[in-house]
């Protein structure tokens, strides 16, 4: 059938409230999580739910035909328990960086977007930041906008296949909070993460810090 | 270590229209990019028709304003470079360096600085104290002789800058040029009161490009057909 794989994965779980997971959680454990979960993180979802409950999920469905909003709890693959998840929170929260000296800080299943110091001071003073409406949907390297800076627009590139879910709003009167503050408040969008895997590929901080190094000698 | 002087040809489009010219950029700039960098920096030299232009920020310029440059008889672009609204005409000499950064250096602050010293390397040449200001470009005093504008993608560079060599300077009356309220704009002729017309200023600037950007200038023929796409060498 065609239900969205995240549905899927979602009823399951609401379902299987009166049975004991196989991996020993509490049923109420899986139902939090489910509440919870974000539509995006299909992957992780799916092997949570199958361990837990085989059910007819069909009469459930209509509850989940909105969208859930909530900020989502990342759902480690293993097993429904509450100290798996913080570890992998923990773990999400470095910056991993691509070689377009791009950041991505993963939160919560929700990837935040900047530019490096690398970057910013290559660019210049940023004067206007050209960023995609909420809601486009980005391919890994796809361009998503542009930043403006001495008179050069310099084109952005998605570090991630997702969708927007929010850009940063106080760019539009305060541009230079790309040069200033490029890993906090000079954010430049937030994006779901469709594909995990895409993160590990990246660079972490060292191995970024190697990289730039190996440009700065050329 | 001596760094081996990086390649650039020269291509003189002549009179072209805008339009073909931004055709004839993006297409070199495609070529860099698939050929992963392989293919050769390329200088473009050319002369547009009335038009003006502007940058990536173009919600500060509506279709009515639009319309009225339009009907003033000159073409108007929004495009992908950096910079506010200018105009280009005849008189005025036109440079479109399509490079690959990294064959110089990967700053795009560092490009545009060396752009600026370009032209004031050439506005010496003849004699005039050019310089540049917190405003992008190259300027005489308090008028601008020289617009920059330009784009990066994955470091290959488009767009350029416009040298006002024996520009009708009265299109420029019409806007804002750049944004920037309460400074002018000049020419060569102007500031040396006599005509100076684009074919004498092309020698001086390749000359201060070579120094500036420290390469090696060729004059190769690229097949460039102004009315047909461009065809591999």
């Amino acid at each position: 059938d065609d239900f969205p794989q995240s549905r899927i994965a979602v009823t399951v779980c609401l379902v299987g409230r009166d049975r004991a997971c196989d991996d020993g959680a509490r049923p109420s454990d899986c139902l939090e999580y489910a509440i919870h979960y974000s539509l995006y993180a299909v992957k992780m979802a799916m092997f949570v739910s199958l361990r837990c409950v085989s059910a007819n999920f069909s009469s459930v469905l209509p509850l989940f035909s909105r969208t859930i909003r909530a900020p989502s709890v990342r759902l480690s693959w293993k097993a429904c328990t509450p100290r798996t998840l913080s570890t992998a929170s923990q773990l999400s929260a470095a910056l991993k960086f691509t070689d377009k000296h791009e950041w991505v800080r993963v939160e919560g299943g929700v990837g935040t977007v900047g530019i490096s110091n690398f970057a910013q001071e290559a660019l210049g003073d940023v004067v206007y930041c050209g960023l995609p409406e909420v809601g486009t949907k980005l391919e890994q390297m796809e361009e998503f906008g542009a930043l403006e800076s001495v008179k050069a627009a310099s084109e952005l590139y998605s570090p991630l296949t997702g969708e927007v879910t929010e850009i940063n709003q106080e760019l539009a009167d305060n541009p230079g909070l790309v040069n200033k503050s490029c890993y906090e408040n000079g954010w430049l969008i937030k994006m779901t993460i469709d594909n995990p895997a895409e993160v590990d590929a990246l660079m972490d901080e060292a191995a970024y810090e190697k990289f730039i190094k190996s440009i700065d000698s050329e | 270590m001596t760094a081996l002087k990086a390649a650039v040809s020269v291509v003189n489009l002549g009179r072209i229209p805008y339009g073909r010219a931004l055709e004839v950029q993006q297409r070199f700039v495609r070529q860099h990019l698939d050929s992963l960098f392989q293919f050769p920096n390329i200088l473009l030299l050319c002369e547009h028709e009335p038009v003006y232009t502007i940058g990536i920020r173009q919600a500060m310029y509506s279709a009515e304003e639009e319309n009225r440059l339009k009907n003033l008889g000159a073409e108007f672009y929004r495009t992908n470079r950096g910079g506010l609204i200018t105009f280009h005409g005849p008189g005025q000499l036109v440079c479109y360096p399509i490079l690959n950064l990294g064959c110089f250096k990967k700053s795009v602050r560092w490009y545009v600085c060396e752009l600026e010293r370009t032209v004031i390397n050439l506005c010496h040449r003849f004699g005039i104290k050019a310089s540049t200001s917190p405003d992008t470009g190259v300027w005489v005093g308090d008028n601008k002789i020289c617009a920059i504008g330009i784009n990066c993608r994955m470091y290959v560079t488009s767009h350029g800058l416009a040298l006002n060599c024996n520009t009708d300077m009265r299109w420029f009356e019409n806007i804002v040029p750049c944004g920037i309220h309460g400074k002018g704009v000049t020419s060569l002729s102007q500031e040396l009161q006599r005509e100076v017309p684009v074919t004498e200023a092309v020698p001086p600037l390749l000359e201060a490009f070579a120094e500036q950007f420290n390469c090696r200038l060729s004059f190769e023929d690229l097949h460039i057909n102004k009315e047909n796409p461009v065809t591999e060498k």
